[in-house]
């Protein structure tokens, strides 16, 4: 996306960025080489486990910590040393850490008021706030009078007060219910749209980063596992850790048959041949066994004897819009398929065995 | 009932042990009180009510003279504590673990663990030293002395503040701008406010009510309400002194009150 400065329209650029916590047989390495650019605009989550690193990243670029190697640039310029106060970054914590001596209206205020803007400014730009935020009612509470969604409010809107280039949210969500948080998903992202701000979002949760995010980064144990928009890392995972992490899938053990260019083909149990997709930086040797996965919507069950796989039907769940059926492959890997509760289908009885049908490229072949 | 909760009532005596402790804290206040307004001089037989004693203590000019060294060196001391006090938190709750730190905490903490007749002895020797040196013999040694002895009392109050407070409160207010002296003006300062009104009034009783580091330190014409109240006991008790301390009892419920609003109003 282009932006007015007639610069590259990169936010945060992030090279090498390594963090080590003690020293010696003791250290801790938090982050290990991150490389990331995060674009100006843009909804970007970092998605992961507890202890992955997301959150040391996140207080890195925020300057609550310092990065032992590597250089971080936040609109082409470089940061690294710079303390929190100085960086036009501002922070949603995950426990809000409003002020409880102040105001709703002086907590919005109060980062407009440390920059040393002209009263009149405050005033108008904390009303504006509140109003966006749906909180002018609530102007003269103090936020131990304010309920957890309230409180919510008023630190993104405390945040977003200066109009920073870039909010940090720190699983700003993770503290309310489900009902809630479902609201304030559609409001992040509405705020989001409407203020032109590029979001950085800390989760633990794969469903609110797949459906709040342009792009999104997975971690595990202080690295980038993989970047991309949620349908690349939905559809096209390149480790089994990001398959596994992100919704429920199958994971196969296939021989490979035949490689030619980004596509690999597999043997299935049973005889038959599938081509797939091979995960970028890969390449399969023929005669070797990988490991593919395919989410369990992309299989249809069909009659015995059609399909690509035969299978035997292990149990059925019900979950309400649709169904897991478990069943047991040829070979005796597990395999589950989800059926959308469309008709009143009869799910298969157990120990029956049946066919399965894949959808054509939804294979994908895993590093490692 | 096993699956009961604990219950002190259920103990045998507790009540009885609950009643004669009040007793035993109270009474002798109560008795103290009471017989300030007694028209004769006796502590024990009542004579009938009367003032007398209250306006022969404004009329003691000594009383006066006592009272009034006793309160402002209370107000220094525990004020200048309460700086250092406040200063001494800070570093030991902000600063991240230093080695040394423990051995901080003991020194800090000192006076509240060595016995006061030690403290005394040894400030008396080096208050002697001192004057002989220099020549001075003023109120100096006295506010040094009063204000090192508060410094724990207003210590402890303060750093459990510090302690509890949220950190990522100041952390948030450098994220808004805030540079490390605006944060602590504008978030830590404020929220410290219960913590040092608290570590103030610990210093102030302390300093008010010391009778052994006064009376190691003091030099001529410098005692303190305490220090005069034991010497005139060793003459004559007369209501007179019940006087000056149910005046002092009142003063201490006007200051602990006062805490007790402040701090409702600001938790």
């Amino acid at each position: 996306m282009p932006d007015g400065d007639g610069q590259s329209g990169n936010e945060i650029e992030i090279e090498a960025v390594g963090k080590v916590f003690g020293q010696g047989d003791t250290a801790f390495h938090a982050l290990s080489g991150i490389d990331l650019t995060i674009r100006t605009g843009e909804f970007f989550t970092l998605l992961g486990p507890s202890g992955c690193g997301k959150t040391t990243l996140l207080r890195v670029i925020a300057g609550f910590e310092h990065p032992t190697s590597g250089r971080l640039r936040i609109k082409g310029q470089d940061v690294v040393g710079q303390a929190p106060n100085q960086r036009l970054v501002n922070t949603v914590f995950q426990n809000y850490a409003l002020f409880p001596h102040m105001t709703v209206a002086q907590n919005i205020g109060f980062g407009l008021k440390m920059l040393g803007r002209p009263r009149a400014e405050i005033a108008a730009t904390t009303d504006e706030m509140m109003h966006l935020v749906k909180m002018e009612a609530m102007a003269a509470r103090k936020p131990s009078e304010l309920s957890g969604g309230q409180q919510q409010r008023v630190a993104l809107a405390r945040a977003l007060a200066p109009r920073p280039r870039v909010l940090l949210l720190d699983e700003p969500l993770s503290a309310l219910d489900l009902k809630l948080r479902k609201e304030m998903q559609t409001e992040l992202k509405r705020l989001q749209v409407e203020t032109g701000i590029t979001f950085v979002f800390v989760t633990h949760d794969q469903e609110e980063a797949l459906t709040m995010s342009d792009r999104l980064a997975v971690m595990n144990q202080g690295r980038i596992l993989q970047l991309g928009s949620p349908h690349e890392i939905y559809h096209a995972p390149t480790e089994r850790f990001v398959a596994d992490f992100i919704g429920e899938t199958n994971f196969l053990t296939l021989n490979v048959i035949a490689v030619q260019g980004r596509g690999a083909d597999l043997a299935l149990p049973g005889g038959r041949t599938i081509a797939a997709r091979v995960a970028e930086g890969l390449t399969p040797a023929v005669g070797t066994t990988v490991s593919a996965v395919i989410r369990p919507e992309q299989a249809r069950i069909v009659p015995q004897g059609t399909g690509e796989l035969s299978a035997t039907v292990e149990g059925a769940v019900f979950f309400g819009t649709d169904t897991h059926i478990h069943l047991r492959l040829s070979d005796g890997q597990p395999f589950t398929v989800r059926r959308q509760n469309n008709d009143d289908l009869a799910d298969p009885a157990k120990g029956e065995t049946v066919g399965l049908s894949l959808t054509p490229g939804a294979l994908q072949v895993l590093r490692g | 009932m096993a699956s009961r909760e604990f219950n002190v009532r259920a103990l045998p005596g507790f009540g009885a042990v609950a009643i004669f402790t009040l007793v035993m804290l109270y009474l002798p206040i109560i008795i103290l009180v009471i017989f300030s307004f007694n028209e004769s001089q006796s502590q024990s037989a009542w004579g009938g009510f009367s003032l007398k004693w209250y306006v022969a203590a404004f009329n003691n000019s000594q009383v006066i003279d006592v009272s009034v060294r006793s309160l402002w060196l209370a107000l220094v001391a525990a004020g200048i504590a309460t700086v250092l006090a406040t200063l001494a938190a800070l570093a030991t709750t902000r600063v991240g673990r230093f080695p040394g730190q423990t051995m901080i905490y003991a020194l800090i903490n000192q006076p509240l663990m060595v016995p006061e007749i030690v403290t005394g002895i040894a400030l008396l020797i080096f208050v002697a030293f001192l004057k002989v040196q220099t020549g001075y013999a003023g109120m100096g040694y006295m506010v040094a002395a009063h204000t090192a002895f508060c410094i724990p009392f207003a210590y402890l109050p303060i750093r459990a503040r510090l302690e509890t407070m949220d950190l990522t409160l100041e952390r948030a207010a450098a994220d808004l701008y805030a540079t490390p002296v605006q944060a602590f003006t504008y978030v830590t300062l404020p929220l410290l406010v219960p913590g040092i009104v608290a570590g103030f009034m610990l210093g102030f009783v302390v300093s008010l009510d010391t009778v052994v580091i006064t009376e190691f330190v003091k030099s001529a014409g410098q005692d303190t309400l305490p220090t005069y109240m034991l010497g005139q006991l060793r003459r004559s008790v007369t209501p007179e002194m019940n006087a000056i301390a149910t005046l002092f009892l009142a003063l201490s419920l006007v200051v602990v009150s006062l805490f007790f609003l402040i701090t409702r109003k600001r938790g």
